[in-house]
């Protein structure tokens, strides 16, 4: 073994680290946007080609017709696929995902900022929500693995992982919104509210906010409590934990040993889950009629508009690349076995 | 008095160290069961034990024979579904282990009675350095002088060969088997613990390092006045090390004696099958021969009679039915009806 500084983290490494990861996420989100690029072209009627005829259809010149599907798309319908590529690639570059269909003229950008506020504030929040509570609730259940309750917490997580995320939802809007209205039964916001930064507002969007954030909640609730619980009984039968209590280890210090042993591998799931939520949860956007990615993926898919549909991706990919590379980086900074090379 | 030195000032510890006494170990009729599907079963059974103060005694037996479940006792330590039935475990002045509850108990571990476990077992936290763990340790036990005790496990280090700052800031996996022993070691020493019980130290390790952790006990034993407990199944390594040796079978303590008069002339037969067993160096290796049968579980541990007699060559009849009580015999304690009639009647010859 060699090290310069034993037990201390190598900056120097972790930094070439994080380098390695970077590239090789730019190298991954190319790949996507050229696998992306090729189905638009090959899906079945080409919708390019096929704007681009229904324009001409519609009384318009070649040349007219050209220069609105390149507005739209980003890019030169005609011309050879190569020309093609790297125009898109171009505009890629400058962020340019093209401009959608479905509400014309309008930005693909724009469209999926506009969304994004809606998915990742609710899905952070229930994310994280139902990591606290299940991670506490699992070491809970562990603990008490041989009594009544912890066999009651084991089983409501083996039930609510159980249940597909748009039975709670629906369950959750049919109980307060239909038959015990006290919850708004969906969208974002009420709009008698000006928006802005006024108690009134923010009420009503915290208000709507309730039943999405705990449908999220519940629905990832039953995984944590259930991998936390496996974990920490796993780490109680490690030695090191029977030898801290020999070593007449304050039980603070030998419950600590415990939780963070095993929480660790929890946080790589936590991180790319967090990565996920770009993606939006589609069900959950549309039983909550929630305008965010989730449901902008959907509108895009039936309305057959592809330049958002293609930008959408884009961004679910991008958003799990630095998820994966953020999730490697933060083991490599909790775990000291990963940061000095995995010599164990 | 040796309670709670570790919180004094450390010169006075090391007067400490070396002006008190070891404690002596008194096990009496010490009974561990088992909870298992067909009831309660004894993993320990009535053992009675002494480890004289100063002393370093070698437990053996093959596993199963319940040599760990009498280490843990020592410090009331049984895991579930584990419980220590009866008996008392007399520690000079500590009392009885078994009486101890809650803080009174945490406190007497590691400050009093230290333990080491096998170094191929992972017993330091994976996500600490060793410093940090040793910081715990010395927070769990108000030491008030946190610089002596890294100072004091630094010079301990030293003491078993190795770069101590660089050890403290060092985790787990950046050391070596035989590295991680003497942090054990150390751990167990650090709070000046003068009962000190090694389960397996040698185990995994190989021969050179062996050879090194043996000597390291030796050597630390002698300098800081230890009573020490060597629990294996390598009677090599007892041999090297032990003052006496106890040699278990079936939960049973079947034989107790300085070592080298139990190993020179063995009375019981499981020690002598034992001693047999051992392949040499030099010489024929048919010469050793293993002991025939199986070692007895839980579930197939007779429950009357000798608890050896299926695998014994000196098989009597009484065997089938009594269970041989321990005789004591000029410092040597032997369970065995053949022996003990063997004995009987030599010295019955004497006096003809």
């Amino acid at each position: 073994m060699t090290h310069a500084v034993p037990g201390r983290p190598r900056l120097g490494a972790v930094a070439r680290k994080a380098g390695g990861h970077v590239v090789r996420g730019l190298v991954m989100i190319w790949v996507v946007a050229t696998i992306s690029f090729v189905i638009i072209r090959e899906i079945p009627g080409n919708p390019v080609l096929g704007q681009y005829e229904s324009l001409i259809q519609k009384g318009m010149s070649p040349e007219q017709a050209e220069r609105a599907t390149a507005v739209l798309y980003g890019f030169l319908p005609t011309g050879s696929l190569w020309e093609q590529y790297v125009g898109y690639m171009g505009s890629l570059l400058h962020l340019d995902l093209g401009r959608s269909l479905s509400t014309p003229g309008v930005e693909v950008t724009t469209l999926i900022g506009h969304a994004a506020r809606w998915t990742v504030l609710p899905v952070l929040a229930g994310t994280l929500l139902s990591f606290l509570l299940g991670v506490t609730m699992g070491v809970y259940a562990a603990i008490k693995r041989s009594g009544k309750l912890g066999d009651m917490l084991a089983l409501s997580g083996s039930l609510l992982h159980g249940v597909p995320v748009y039975v709670i939802g629906l369950l959750l809007t049919a109980i307060f919104a239909t038959l015990w209205p006290i919850m708004p039964s969906g969208g974002p916001v009420d709009v008698e509210f000006v928006p802005g930064f006024n108690a009134g507002y923010i009420g009503s969007l915290v208000h709507h906010a309730v039943l999405p954030v705990v449908t999220y909640t519940l629905a990832s609730y039953g995984g944590w409590i259930l991998a936390m619980k496996s974990n920490v009984v796993a780490v109680l039968g490690d030695d090191f934990i029977l030898a801290a209590e020999l070593r007449g280890l304050r039980r603070g210090f030998v419950f600590r040993y415990l939780a963070r042993n095993a929480i660790l591998p929890l946080f790589t799931i936590l991180a790319l889950s967090i990565g996920m939520l770009f993606g939006g949860s589609i069900f959950i956007e549309q039983i909550f009629n929630y305008p965010g990615l989730g449901l902008l993926l959907v509108d895009s898919i039936s309305s057959r508009d592809y330049a958002l549909m293609g930008g959408t991706f884009l961004v679910i990919t991008v958003g799990i690349v630095v998820a994966n590379i953020a999730a490697d980086l933060l083991y490599t900074a909790i775990d000291p076995r990963v940061r000095s090379g995995g010599a164990a | 008095m040796t309670a709670h030195t570790a919180a004094r000032h450390p010169a006075a510890r090391d007067i400490e160290a070396r002006d008190i006494a070891a404690p002596g170990v008194r096990i009496r009729d010490l009974t561990v069961v088992y909870k298992t599907p067909s009831g309660e079963l004894p993993a320990v059974r009535g053992v009675d034990l002494t480890l004289a103060p100063g002393t370093i005694t070698g437990v053996v037996g093959e596993s199963g024979s319940g040599k760990s479940t009498l280490a843990l006792s020592l410090l009331n330590a049984v895991q579930p579904p584990g419980r220590i039935a009866a008996g008392t475990v007399e520690i000079d002045g500590l009392g009885d282990v078994l009486t101890l509850r809650g803080e009174d108990l945490r406190r007497a571990r590691g400050s009093q009675v230290g333990y080491v476990f096998q170094a191929a077992q992972n017993s330091l936290n994976p996500l600490k350095t060793i410093g940090k763990q040793l910081l715990d340790l010395g927070r769990s036990h108000d030491v008030a002088d946190l610089r002596a005790l890294v100072r004091d496990a630094k010079d301990l280090l030293a003491r078993m060969g190795m770069d101590g700052a660089r050890v403290l800031d060092s985790y787990q996996h950046e050391l070596s088997g035989g590295m991680r022993q003497r942090v054990g070691i150390m751990l167990a020493l650090a709070l000046n613990a003068k009962v000190v019980v090694l389960d397996e130290p040698t185990t995994a390790l190989d021969m050179i390092t062996q050879a090194t952790i043996l000597r390291i006990i030796r050597e630390v034993h002698e300098e800081r006045g230890l009573t020490t407990l060597v629990i294996t199944h390598d009677v090599g390594a007892v041999a090297e090390v032990a003052d006496s040796l106890a040699v278990m079978y079936g939960g049973r303590v079947v034989e107790h004696g300085p070592v080298t008069e139990v190993l020179g002339d063995a009375h019981h037969p499981y020690t002598q099958g034992l001693i047999r067993a051992i392949p040499r160096l030099t010489g024929d290796l048919s010469l050793a021969r293993a002991l025939p049968g199986r070692p007895p579980t839980l579930g197939t541990l007779p429950t009357q009679g000798c608890v050896f007699r299926e695998r014994c060559e000196r098989r009597l009849e009484v065997c089938e039915t009594d269970e041989p009580m321990a005789v004591n015999r000029d410092g040597r304690t032997v369970a065995c009806h053949a022996t003990d009639r063997h004995l009987t009647l030599v010295k019955r010859k004497e006096f003809v």
